[in-house]
């Protein structure tokens, strides 16, 4: 701001410069995905075989659903200025194998009731460790991962549950409307649903205030606690749901279902521009990350490439698209 | 680091002072006190992981070996994620070389690559550590696969695996020398080392380290390649001791390794902490294991223990407590105001 008073010539003109680039990098960073999905869908279409299909194009609605619900609650966390929510693996597993082995017994109601419970307690431990003892997100929640999967094997005994051949959850799993699942129609819902809430509503204005400057919300007199236990409590909810679709969608669950989920997440949220560092970013962008990061994953396995180079692919790629949201703002520091 | 900070504050002489003074000082306490608990609670529970001592030894190695090449890069406020992948890639690198002394340089070397590849995105481009190394941590976990084509690795030399396994100086193995070697090595490197003494303060207060004339970048390759290094290290030792390098290993060590740093009193935002407090904290953790496993407790099960160790020993650092503190007394404050507006 000092510098903008009184700005010599030379230093104005080298200054509009630099800011051209940040403008240009920061809006690569936040706007790039719409290029580069079309981009990469445009290529799909045009080299790799059976890309257009309709049966592949259900496929890649399939694969991205979960990963899309996982991915537009963990948002929350991340604009937040929390990183990343580890623990979305073990949620996703809980829910799916609540799902499955409650309601063969006890009904579907009971079931949801029960996942429901236990990705609140998620939240509330994360949340609790996060925003009111301020401990580091990563490590707390890599800690409820492992506490998660452990009780889960505990009380499950690592077995696979199997869903009855004709029930509600198999006819959700395999119902779709042309060549869109359902699974895919709850991806757009809550893609909408949490959209709204992070625009529109308080709620949301607070996670995104937070995430910009926590002791400005905090002097603001919120209840900064309450808004990372909400935040949590979105990303618990979020991970919830996907694991009912993952559930439905293979009529069984076990418990490392979401094995993965926590960093395909993480790369579509990336991807879409959310900004790591806090504050900046959008549920809707999210979601085209998440075609993105399912398109190019769909690419991969049609071409015949192994898991390994995919792992590598989707690595390389979080840390490419960090790189140019850190550049952005170190050219527009200075 | 002592001696700077001994001016005014606490200028109770004799025995107890000087005592009260060094507990305020040292950050191993919560450590101490889990160590105790633990050793009690085995003493009296499942004896036999204390009497078994070098089973219980070659489990601290284990997971102490990669805590205390994190330890490093804890001190500078960062954090390394990609240990866990290091390890496997290490591993699948150096099994994958028919020759032994040549595939344990190529792995060794490999740690280090891996941390210059860390440091650079930290420190040159700016990004977070912990979203860098996760970053890393999958695209290496990645290429352990490709390299090993998803299959376990096995030896080429097994002869010298088996021969690795032998206790080599009375009940001590290869692999407790090497860990002990490699906590006096670190432990010298932080405490007597001008090097090694910048990473606190390049962890305490980087804006000032940098004003005193700390190469601060340079500290940060340091930090990631010592424990790259010694990731590197583990994997070709875990290699050498299954005479094979399995490409999904690590996975557990990561969990393990972050609590035995933590636990020891290593604040996360950098800047204080000791070699000494990871070392309790990974022999709190290893004698805990051994006892699991002796009484018959699976490993998810046990990750619970570890998890819930964790999750304490992030929360109940002196920080978070201050931050509790300061939160009960805005919700008592707002409480009091609410009558009033």
């Amino acid at each position: 701001m000092a510098q903008q008073t009184a700005p010599s010539a030379a230093e104005a003109t080298t200054q509009s410069e630099s800011s051209r680039l940040a403008g240009t990098l920061t809006w690569m960073s936040q706007n790039g995905i719409f290029i580069f999905t079309a981009i990469l869908i445009l290529f799909a279409l045009i080299f790799v075989d059976g890309f257009g299909s309709l049966m592949n194009i259900t496929d890649v609605f399939h694969r991205a659903a979960p990963i899309g619900i996982v991915a537009v609650g963990m948002t929350f966390v991340v604009i937040s200025g929390n990183y990343l929510d580890l623990s979305v693996v073990a949620q996703v597993a809980t829910a799916g194998v609540i799902l499955i082995a409650v309601s063969n017994n006890y009904g579907i109601f009971p079931a949801i009731l029960a996942a429901l419970a236990a990705a609140m307690l998620f939240a509330l431990v994360n949340g609790t460790a996060v925003g009111i003892f301020k401990a580091n997100a990563v490590i707390v929640t890599l800690a409820t991962t492992f506490i998660g999967l452990g009780l889960l094997r505990f009380f499950s005994g690592g077995s696979i549950f199997f869903g009855p051949p004709d029930g509600p959850i198999r006819t959700f799993g395999l119902g779709k409307i042309g060549p869109i699942p359902y699974s895919a129609i709850v991806l757009i819902i809550m893609t909408i649903v949490l959209g709204l809430l992070l625009n529109r509503t308080n709620f949301g204005f607070l996670v995104r205030s937070f995430g910009v400057n926590e002791s400005a919300t905090r002097l603001g007199g919120t209840n900064t606690a309450l808004v990372i236990i909400g935040a949590f409590l979105v990303t618990a909810v979020a991970a919830m749901i996907a694991g009912f679709v993952l559930a439905a969608f293979s009529n069984t669950a076990v418990s490392n279902d979401g094995v993965g989920y926590e960093f395909r997440a993480l790369a579509a949220i990336i991807v879409g521009g959310t900004s790591v560092f806090g504050g900046r970013g959008s549920v809707y962008r999210t979601f085209l990350g998440v075609i993105f990061v399912s398109v190019l994953t769909n690419i991969l396995v049609l071409s015949g490439i192994s898991f390994g180079y995919q792992q590598v692919a989707l690595g390389v790629l979080i840390v490419l698209a960090v790189s140019l949201d850190a550049l952005a703002r170190k050219v527009a520091q200075r | 680091m002592s001696t700077t900070i001994s001016l005014g504050a606490d200028e109770s002489t004799g025995t107890w002072g000087r005592i009260r003074r060094t507990a305020s000082r040292r950050t191993e306490g919560r450590g101490i006190v889990l160590l105790t608990f633990i050793i009690i609670m085995v003493a009296l529970l499942e004896p036999l992981a204390l009497t078994a001592y070098d089973v219980t030894l070659g489990r601290i190695a284990l997971i102490g070996i990669v805590a205390l090449g994190l330890t490093a890069v804890i001190l500078m406020g960062e954090l390394d994620l990609s240990v866990a992948s290091t390890l496997a890639v290490a591993g699948v690198i150096m099994a994958s070389i028919p020759d032994l002394a040549l595939g344990i340089v190529a792995a060794l070397v490999a740690g280090l690559v891996v941390g210059v590849i860390n440091a650079f995105f930290v420190a040159v481009i700016g990004i977070n550590s912990f979203i860098a190394t996760l970053g890393t941590l999958f695209a290496l976990r990645g290429l352990a696969f490709v390299l090993s084509n998803e299959a376990p690795v096995s030896l080429e030399n097994k002869d010298a695996g088996i021969a690795f396994g032998q206790p080599l100086i009375g009940p001590l193995t290869p692999r407790i020398l090497i860990f002990i070697l490699v906590f006096i090595a670190i432990q010298l490197f932080v405490s007597r080392v001008k090097t090694g003494r910048e990473f606190f303060a390049v962890g305490g207060n980087r804006q000032a380290a940098r004003d005193a004339g700390i190469p601060v970048n340079k500290r940060i390759f340091t930090g990631f390649m010592i424990s790259g290094f010694v990731a590197a290290l583990a994997g070709v030792i875990n290699t050498l001791e299954r005479t094979t390098a399995d490409p999904t290993a690590g996975s557990t060590v990561l969990l393990a390794s972050f609590a035995a740093a933590i636990i020891g009193g290593n604040y996360l935002k950098g800047g204080r902490g000791s070699i000494v407090g990871t070392l309790i904290g990974a022999a709190s953790l290893g004698i805990l294991q051994v006892a699991l496993t002796i009484s018959g407790v699976q490993v998810p099960i046990q990750q619970i223990y570890i998890g819930v160790i964790l999750l304490l020993a992030v929360t109940t650092d002196p920080t978070s407590l201050r931050a509790v503190r300061g939160s009960l007394r805005t919700f008592r404050q707002s409480r009091m105001k609410t009558p009033d507006s």
